[in-house]
């Protein structure tokens, strides 16, 4: 949870230091693609809570998902219909499923920790 | 690969993101997320209010250049200023009013109810009144009229309407039914302006049963103003441009 915190304000700050800029008409599609990377990493948190983090899962997901989102914003773009609504429904439903998860297995983890201090 | 850390891993991503994320905060974008119809309509509208704009600038660019031209070639003395200055008064007499004028129009033929019937309790309903035609007049100017007569009285924006029992009067002249109109511009519009429902003219054909016939016609002819101006209080302001 929080190297993922970590590595955003690292990132953005690297970001902000880089002079890379791109064209003001793709950022509808780039921030929606965020969104779905922002719910692969919140995937990938809980797996590795979990202890089942695989990181061909993650990356094809990572990736794979921001693609998805990117091209049905501009499809959607292209036949008039907000299609990227899709995209941040379902990846914006889920990452708050994932942080629900996420947020249940921390807790878990320091009362369990908790539990056999008491019980020494 | 299953080796990695996968903390490692996430926090590269993260990274990414992080850097994506600012990356896109730096385009400073008001409102990216609802690109809609309507606003991409508004857009449109705006770029092309603009381009017209610039299309107006350069007409009035080169009008100005002809004009520039024009006087280089009086200073040269290959156009004699006599040529211009009455090619000036040509123009200005036919924006004034002071000349003949043909093209295209209709012609509207007014008068009142012929029936035995009275329409409603008044005999006024059934003739044609001033305002009716000032109406009407009205609407052929809303739709482009370029210039308008009345039984051969041209009507210009100093033309009075005024009722006189059971004639009118224009530019002093007294004029009987039937009324007809002359005016030269786009004969489709002027026609529609007219005719179509819910227009004066409309509602004077079918509810008070006054006749109107119109026709479009390839060309007419609309005679001058045959009065003079003369303006008794009305003093030009200044040298405008």
């Amino acid at each position: 949870m929080f190297f993922a915190l970590m590595g955003i304000l690292i990132g953005a700050i690297i970001g902000f230091l880089l002079p890379f800029t791109y064209n003001t008409t793709y950022s509808l599609y780039i921030s929606v693609a965020i969104l779905a990377c922002l719910d692969s990493v919140f995937g990938g948190i809980k797996a590795n809570l979990e202890k089942n983090f695989d990181i061909n899962i993650f990356i094809s997901g990572f990736f794979g998902n921001a693609i998805l989102a990117a091209f049905l914003a501009y499809i959607g773009d292209r036949l008039g219909v907000p299609l990227y609504y899709a995209a941040i429904f379902t990846f914006g439903g889920r990452l708050f499923e994932n942080f629900a998860a996420i947020r249940r297995l921390l807790l878990f983890k320091k009362r369990t920790k908790k539990d056999e201090l008491d019980l020494n | 690969m299953k080796s990695k850390n996968p903390k490692i891993i996430l926090m590269l991503f993260s990274i990414l993101i992080g850097v994506i994320m600012s990356t896109q905060m730096k385009l400073k974008v008001e409102s990216y997320a609802p690109v809609t119809l309507r606003s991409i309509q508004v857009a449109k509208n705006e770029i092309n209010m603009v381009n017209d704009e610039v299309t107006n600038m350069k007409e009035m660019i080169k009008v100005k250049e002809d004009e520039l031209k024009m006087l280089e070639n009086i200073a040269k003395g290959d156009d004699s200023i006599i040529d211009i200055l009455s090619q000036e008064l040509k123009s200005n007499k036919i924006k004034s009013g002071h000349t003949a004028l043909e093209g295209p129009g209709i012609i509207i033929k007014m008068y009142d109810n012929a029936e035995n019937q009275v329409i409603g309790m008044n005999i006024n309903y059934d003739v044609i009144h001033d305002v009716d035609i000032l109406n009407i007049l009205n609407d052929l100017t809303v739709a482009g009229a370029e210039a308008i007569s009345i039984n051969g009285q041209r009507v210009l924006s100093i033309s009075e309407i005024k009722c006189g029992g059971p004639i009118i009067k224009v530019n002093g002249k007294s004029l009987g039914t039937p009324f007809i109109i002359k005016a030269i511009g786009d004969p489709k519009l002027l026609n529609a302006s007219i005719n179509a429902p819910g227009t004066y003219g409309d509602t004077l054909k079918n509810v008070y049963q006054i006749g109107i016939e119109s026709t479009l016609e390839d060309k007419i002819l609309i005679p001058e103003y045959s009065g003079r101006f003369n303006f008794k209080y009305a003093k030009p302001l200044g040298e405008g441009d």
